[in-house]
């Protein structure tokens, strides 16, 4: 397949790397709300209020709390979201080609997007508020947990494809059966590890609200709160495209690349209403008893069929 | 960090706080994830309803008792009728008793259907939240549709009620009823079954039969450990000598067994709602009382959709109360949470906290006034004197 | 046991319009028995003030024009009525009857939602003689 390239300036600054992704990271926002609001047979918000929010968010005095350290305060959410804007560089926004490429972005992208959850993390361990701190230790509680299954899910198809170049990855699950169907494990646990990561519900328990306010995040109330905000949401983006490369038959095309997203939005949504907030013990235990068990017997699978498969085929 | 003096980690939920609609203060005492102490302190919405009460004549008294309580409003002004009506006297007829318990059902309705939404939004699953929330519109409409109000009915007057149940009424009841009967069914099954949702209610907050009872808890809180005590037919009241209920009751004692017990009891509710409109007696609505109630004492004891409330009220002859005492069951149930939340997870507290259907406004009462200053301790027959 | 219990919901939510009510762009009508704005009838009333005497927030106020020719006109106030409908119940006249309007008690100013019923040449006295001991804007009718 050939996608197209943009200009590396143009690329940094407005598509794929800069107003491009944070417009994106708005409507996907938006469209989850409203998912969610349909699902539970309510209105939901209108287009304009995931923008309209950071533009109020911006406007807002920041308060930084007493015994926080001020630079960190500051300087965490801005790491956070650029980060997750580095993050997009690699990947295939849009369906065009990524706009940077090297052997093994696969692996730095997931840690630029693990960056942001760090962020958080340190965060609300730096705003010494008793929510805060309770909301730092759960985000890196589950971070943990599902980091390594949400990990094993997005090697799988790099392993299938002996690549670990994004853009490769993308040619090759184009070429193929969609690996939705060939690896039907490896697929869950990666929409569900980027359910965990964004702290979606039933995920919810680092920010959850009817027990610490908002987590980490409780003392963040301008500028900080607004870029968190911007950078979970560009992050769903990106997890959404990675997803849709690897497991739905790569991105050929913008409208390819829509679609795909956007089904698996849905899906995103409806898991999102249909369970209760999972306790932070048993978040841990799910991720560790079968996540990452299931990962590991996908990984198995695929070994297999990588090398006993030709020999299999070979027999015959 | 703060800590306390024996180095204990504490997480105050409260005076405001999302997981609570209404101002009360919470303290849970954690190490790490694990609850090991709690207490509570109240007091924050004392509106001196009981004070107020004694400025009034009777009948303003009843529509002030009617706003202790923004849900069960209904219950608290039929207590307080129920006591004016024994001090002077007067039998009530029959179908204003039979209406006033059809109403304080469908309150009762209303109140568990907003129970089952807030404890589901404390767990997090705020789907079940919208949907039960959706459906006690429904159930909300009706009693606007009888009584021509959403929350403070005002059925009553004292000596009896206001309105009658017309035929056209009885269809738009009957037909609410079964739709909300299939929709009560269908989270009965959701409660019950689901797995993320069970994960969070099986097993927490569990308090056995014999803690239940010395903690004196009250309502489907104390039902859910197992305790056969409903005021409605321990010692009926109004009309439900005509119309007996049910008790349900539930062994588990946990959170997932006062989830039963509250839908449970909307079913029981549904089958009475349903044979007193069949069953409706004839008579008059209402019967003259006196507007000077004569000396005496009464209390009265009814069944709030939270359990047992108690009124207490005085008269010296005149036109105005001279004492009301109120207890409502939140009070009674406090201790339930004080005692059973050690040991859980701090995850599980917002949902413990829930699970009693706490009402903080309606049981903030004084008792005594502690000066801060001076420490002087007055009490209710000093502050008369000044 | 099962997980996410609720999937047939959520499911036929997606193509069934939101429970919302829009509604201060669709009104949906009040039930007939609402009790709404009270409504008086001058000429039935005897000045008994049994209504004024048992409203529990200081609604209404009967003011006598002329006590021989049985002349009353009412001061109503609609953010102070809790709508209890006590008043009606004790007029032994029928005089007074809640009505189905008039739910809508919002407002961008402090005048009071203010009602006078009675004769209308004693309503204008009333007033005039108001404003000129007062010199507070009357009230709004409505």
């Amino acid at each position: 397949m050939n996608n197209l390239t943009v200009p590396p300036l143009l690329a940094l600054l407005v598509f794929p790397g800069g107003l491009f992704l944070l417009a994106s990271g708005l409507v996907y926002e938006f469209v989850d709300r409203k998912l969610i609001a349909r699902f539970q047979n309510r209105q939901g918000p209108r287009w304009f209020q995931p923008l309209a929010d950071v533009v109020k968010l911006l406007a807002k005095e920041e308060i930084t709390p007493s015994g926080a350290s001020r630079g960190l305060f500051i300087i965490l959410p801005v790491i956070a979201l650029t980060a997750a804007l580095t993050a997009a560089l690699y990947v295939p926004l849009a369906g065009f080609a990524p706009s940077f490429s090297f052997r093994g972005d696969v692996v730095v992208t997931l840690y630029l997007l693990s960056a942001m959850t760090l962020c958080l993390g340190l965060a609300g361990a730096n705003t010494a508020d008793r929510f805060s701190l309770i909301g730092a230790t759960r985000t890196l509680t589950q971070l943990f947990s599902y980091e390594a299954p949400f990990l094993l899910a997005l090697l799988g198809p790099a392993i299938a494809a002996g690549s670990w170049q994004i853009s490769e990855i993308n040619t090759y699950a184009s070429g193929q059966w969609w690996m939705i169907i060939t690896q039907p494990i490896g697929f869950l646990i990666a929409m569900v590890g980027l359910m965990g990561k964004l702290e979606l519900p039933p995920f919810d328990a680092p920010e959850a609200e009817t027990e610490i306010v908002a987590g980490a995040l409780t003392e963040y109330s301008g500028r900080g709160f607004a870029l968190f905000r911007l950078g979970k949401d560009v992050e769903l983006v990106i997890g959404l495209t990675l997803i849709a490369a690897f497991y739905m038959g790569g991105l050929a095309n913008p409208l390819d690349f829509l679609w795909k997203t956007l089904v698996l939005l849905l899906v995103a949504a409806g898991l999102q209403s249909l369970f209760a907030r999972l306790r932070i013990d048993q978040t841990v235990g799910m991720w560790w008893r079968i996540g990452a068990l299931l990962g590991l017997v996908q990984l198995l699978a695929i070994l297999v069929g990588r090398f006993a498969g030709p020999w299999i085929t070979g027999l015959f | 960090m703060e800590k306390t003096s024996d180095g204990k980690f504490i997480v105050p939920i409260g005076a405001q706080h999302p997981a609570l609609k209404e101002p009360g203060h919470f303290e849970f005492a954690v190490e790490g994830e694990i609850v090991v102490g709690a207490s509570v302190r109240l007091g924050y919405v004392h509106r001196g309803i009981e004070k107020g009460c004694e400025n009034r004549n009777w009948i303003q008294a009843m529509y002030l008792t009617e706003r202790v309580c923004g849900i069960c409003s209904h219950i608290h002004a039929t207590a307080f009728a129920l006591a004016t009506e024994k001090l002077a006297g007067v039998e009530v007829p029959a179908r204003a008793q039979a209406i006033r318990v059809l109403i304080s059902e469908l309150e009762r309705i209303h109140s568990h259907m907003l129970w089952l939404g807030v404890a589901a939004h404390e767990g997090g699953f705020d789907t079940l939240f919208m949907y039960s929330w959706r459906d006690r519109e429904t159930v909300m409409d009706l009693l606007e549709a009888v009584t021509g109000n959403r929350v403070n009915y005002s059925a009553n007057v004292i000596g009896g009620v206001k309105f009658d149940i017309s035929p056209e009424q009885k269809e738009t009841i009957l037909k609410g009823i079964e739709f909300l009967e299939e929709r009560s069914q269908h989270y009965m099954e959701v409660v019950t079954t689901d797995e993320t949702f069970t994960g969070r209610t099986r097993g927490i907050g569990t308090m056995p039969y014999d803690d239940a009872i010395r903690l004196g808890a009250a309502g489907p809180t104390l039902r859910a450990s197992g305790v056969a005590r409903d005021v409605r037919t321990d010692s009926p009241y109004a009309g439900y000598k005509l119309f007996p209920v049910n008790i349900i009751t539930d062994t588990a004692g946990d959170l997932d067994a006062r989830f039963i017990v509250r839908i449970k009891e909307l079913f029981e509710s549904y089958r009475l709602v349903r044979e007193i409109l069949d069953n409706l007696p004839e008579g008059e609505l209402s019967i003259r009382v006196p507007r000077r109630i004569p000396a005496g004492e009464a209390i009265q004891r009814v069944e709030a959709p939270r359990g047992e409330l108690f009124y207490f009220v005085q008269s010296e002859g005149g036109e105005n109360p001279s004492r009301v005492k109120i207890r409502t069951p939140s009070l009674l149930n406090w201790a339930s949470i004080t005692n059973f939340a050690p040991g859980h997870k701090l995850a599980d507290m917002p949902m413990i906290l829930a699970g009693i259907d706490p009402c903080f406004s309606c049981n903030d009462r004084m008792i005594t006034v502690r000066d801060v200053r001076t420490g002087q301790v007055s009490n209710l027959e000093d502050l008369k004197i000044r | 046991m099962t997980i996410g219990a609720m999937i047939g919901d959520i499911f036929k939510s997606l193509f069934k319009k939101p429970a919302t009510e829009q509604y201060p762009f669709v009104k949906t009508a009040a039930p007939i028995e609402l009790r709404g704005k009270l409504t008086y009838d001058a000429s039935k009333c005897t000045g008994c003030m049994m209504c004024m005497r048992d409203c529990p927030s200081d609604a209404i106020e009967i003011i006598t024009i002329d006590k021989a020719s049985k002349r009353f006109v009412m001061r109503y106030d609609m953010a102070k009525c809790t709508y209890c409908a006590q008043c009606v119940v004790n007029c032994k006249f029928k005089c007074l009857d809640m009505s189905d309007e008039m739910w809508e008690l919002a407002s961008t100013t402090k005048q009071p939602f203010e009602v006078f019923y009675g004769r209308e040449e004693d309503v204008a006295a009333l007033l005039e003689k108001r404003s000129t001991e007062c010199p507070e804007p009357p009230a709004n009718p409505s």
